[in-house]
């Protein structure tokens, strides 16, 4: 139970950031893109309704996790400290400002519910929603993990404020993008108020993204004072996915204001509306990743307070050198024997057969990946070079690729528990049903095992209209957003943080597999093609990635 | 298509539960410079990075054998140092494992190991 909450405290934190965003973001929208008092550009009644209730639902939404995140603190110091914390609690900042938080929340949706959702073209109405969300807005500034330091709290807690301010102004925005979209598709609004709002929303995004980078720059120089502070610790690792995930959204963003540019200069409305509808759809995916990336990071150590866990940057690139993959594993004996020493807290002694049976199963799940993805990049070939133009009649079997979801399946269920049947004296029954991490390690496998069939009846289905094709890239994302979010390692030994970065890194492909499998849905040619590719190479990066995995010894 | 959805996202969720991990660190500690003498109580001094709700946090010695006895701790005068109370050691090896909650909300729990020597 106490992992589960301390998992939930994590997650939580992520939806908090997408709830904060529809709601400011859908007021911000309100304000100073739709301005729907001007109502010079033929807004329906199913306009405004649809984005005032983005707003309250948002707000009513972040009021709801503000109040399970006090109670999860409380179920979370009940498990870890083994004793019911109260009165403590009760006096502490996160208790009092979070409620006081819940309570600004809930006034602010109950007034787009109650009085904005009725007078929709006041301006009045608008402008009291603004005033009303500036002391919620301010309220969250004694949430942040600014509140808890020493050095320049007030100007980092100011800092923080107006970078989250800002990214729920863009990712809000995008949210009533996809919105506006899904109304013109069902014809609720006129088609002409598609090129209108993206124009506009260009401007305001540009300006959103700019406050982005003015708030988030001091932090970062204020957060990590030296290059392998960047390189080497958990917090600056997720910065540098953050930037990283940033620039794939701007390059989006960039697509999108692309074909609206085109769209003004030609009249050409083709890429308009059947590509930059999907181009926001992936965008969407990357900003909702990279603001559970950036909760995550909020619960990292700053790098500036770790120099003695800081990896140098020559043993992060060391991580991923290549290496000849280890393809035997020890012996199951010699693995339980040293499992004691491994785990204990005093006079632990590290374990070479615990290590290399890891390192064992990386590879091996490596090298079926990269097998499998160098099959699938094959099968977007229509003929092989010249060369191998004699395999060419072989071409067509490489779309039965997913097959090695399967075999994989079958290699992490004898691998992954060591203990347990059928390597182990533990029964299968007994280990699933009363063990909670071999429970885990029974569903992964399960899922590996229903993915490769998913994905395989997915490539092979006739039918245009299935939904089981979009399986895969749902279930890619969230497994990026995993990898991403879980990369809680600044505190502990530098050897941990290795092992971490490259699980990061992976985590990033697999956002790149999942919106590249994404967009080869909904593109039409050529981009379907690229997207297609380049997502299985993606999936080539994660089995690169695995094969030449090495956990130090620790 | 949506309950699947769902399905997927539950199943994900419960795949990735790992250790628990948070925000404050111990910056420095003066074990470093002053080792602990056998057969004498000290006190230790843990300097943390954010500041720490004592109320709400635990520190342990661990012995041989990972047996844990909760110690006493107190807030130093410094921002962020917590002064713990260690008991009488015979000499050997030994932890001192904290679970702290910081004022930004996240509990954080590590282990500092070190020796006494006669």
């Amino acid at each position: 139970m106490e992992a589960i909450a301390d998992f939930l405290d994590s997650l939580v934190g992520g939806v908090d950031l997408v709830c904060y965003s529809l709601a400011i973001g859908s007021l911000f929208w309100g304000l100073f893109v739709l301005r729907p008092w001007c109502n010079n550009d033929g807004y329906t009644s199913a306009l405004l309704d649809k984005t005032i209730a983005l707003f309250y639902k948002g707000g009513f939404a972040l009021a709801m996790i503000q109040l399970f995140k006090i109670i999860l603190k409380i179920w979370m110091m009940t498990a870890i400290l083994g004793k019911w914390p109260f009165p403590e609690f009760a006096e502490t900042t996160q208790f009092t400002g979070g409620l006081i938080r819940t309570v600004l929340t809930l006034l602010l949706a109950g007034y787009a519910y109650l009085h904005l959702r009725k007078n929709p073209f006041s301006k009045q109405h608008w402008l009291i929603a603004g005033f009303i969300a500036i002391p919620m807005i301010v309220s969250g500034a004694w949430l942040v993990h600014a509140a808890g330091r020493f050095e320049n709290q007030a100007s980092l807690m100011t800092l923080t404020v107006a970078h989250q301010l800002a990214a729920a102004a863009w990712v809000g925005g995008v949210f009533q993008l996809v919105n506006i979209w899904f109304l013109r598709r069902h014809q609720l609004v006129p088609a002409e108020l598609w090129p209108i709002m993206l124009k506009r929303f260009s401007v305001f995004g540009m300006a959103s993204v700019a406050m982005i980078l003015i708030s988030g720059l001091p932090m970062a120089l204020q957060y990590i004072d030296t290059w392998n502070g960047f390189i080497g610790t958990g917090y600056g690792n997720l910065l540098m996915v953050k930037i990283i995930l940033l620039c794939m959204a701007l390059g989006f963003a960039w697509l999108n204001r692309s074909a609206v540019l085109e769209f003004s200069a030609s009249g050409n409305n083709h890429a308009l509306n059947n590509r930059v509808p999907y181009y926001i759809e992936a965008e969407t995916l990357v900003l909702v990743i990279l603001l559970f990336t950036a909760a995550s990071l909020a619960s990292q150590p700053p790098s500036i307070d770790i120099p003695h866990l800081t990896a140098a940057w020559q043993e992060v690139l060391n991580t991923f050198a290549p290496r000849i993959p280890r393809t035997t594993s020890p012996t199951h004996e010699a693995l339980i024997a040293g499992e004691a020493g491994r785990v204990a807290i005093v006079g632990q002694i590290p374990s070479p057969a615990a290590t290399a049976w890891s390192d064992y199963n990386h590879n091996i799940a490596g090298i079926f990946l990269t097998t499998m993805s160098f099959i699938a990049m094959l099968s977007y070939m229509k003929r092989l070079p010249s060369a191998f133009s004699l395999f060419d009649r072989y071409l067509p079997l490489t779309k039965y690729w997913p097959f090695g979801f399967v075999a994989l399946g079958i290699f992490l269920f004898f691998r992954s528990d060591a203990e347990t049947w059928p390597l182990g004296p533990i029964g299968f029954w007994e280990s699933t049903f009363n063990n909670g991490e071999v429970l885990q390690h029974r569903i992964a496998t399960f899922l590996v095992l229903g993915l490769g069939v998913i994905e395989l009846r997915a490539r092979m289905t006739k039918d245009a209209t299935s939904k089981l094709p979009f399986v895969f890239p749902i279930l890619a994302t969230f497994g990026g957003l995993m990898l991403l979010t879980h990369s809680h390692v600044g505190f502990q030994a530098k050897s941990a943080f290795l092992i971490q970065v490259g699980h990061t890194l992976m985590g990033v492909f697999s956002l790149v597999l999942a919106s590249g499998r994404w967009l080869e849905l909904k593109l039409d040619r050529p981009g379907k093609e690229i997207a297609g590719f380049v997502s299985v190479a993606a999936l080539f990066q994660i089995g690169l990635i695995l094969m030449f995995y090495r956990e130090p010894l620790y | 298509m949506k309950s699947l959805f769902q399905l997927s996202l539950l199943t994900l969720c419960l795949l990735q539960i790992e250790a628990v991990s948070a925000h404050a660190v111990v910056t420095d500690y003066s074990l470093k410079i002053a080792p602990i003498h056998a057969n004498q109580a000290e006190k230790v001094e843990l300097t943390f990075n954010s500041q720490v709700e004592l109320g709400l946090s635990q520190i342990f010695l661990v012995r041989k054998g990972d047996q844990h006895e909760l110690l006493k701790a107190t807030k130093g005068q410094k921002n962020g140092l917590i002064i713990v109370e260690v008991p009488p050691l015979a000499p050997g090896d030994y932890a001192i494992r904290f679970k702290v909650f910081a004022a930004d909300g996240h509990l954080t729990e590590d282990v500092i190991h070190f020796a006494v020597s006669q």
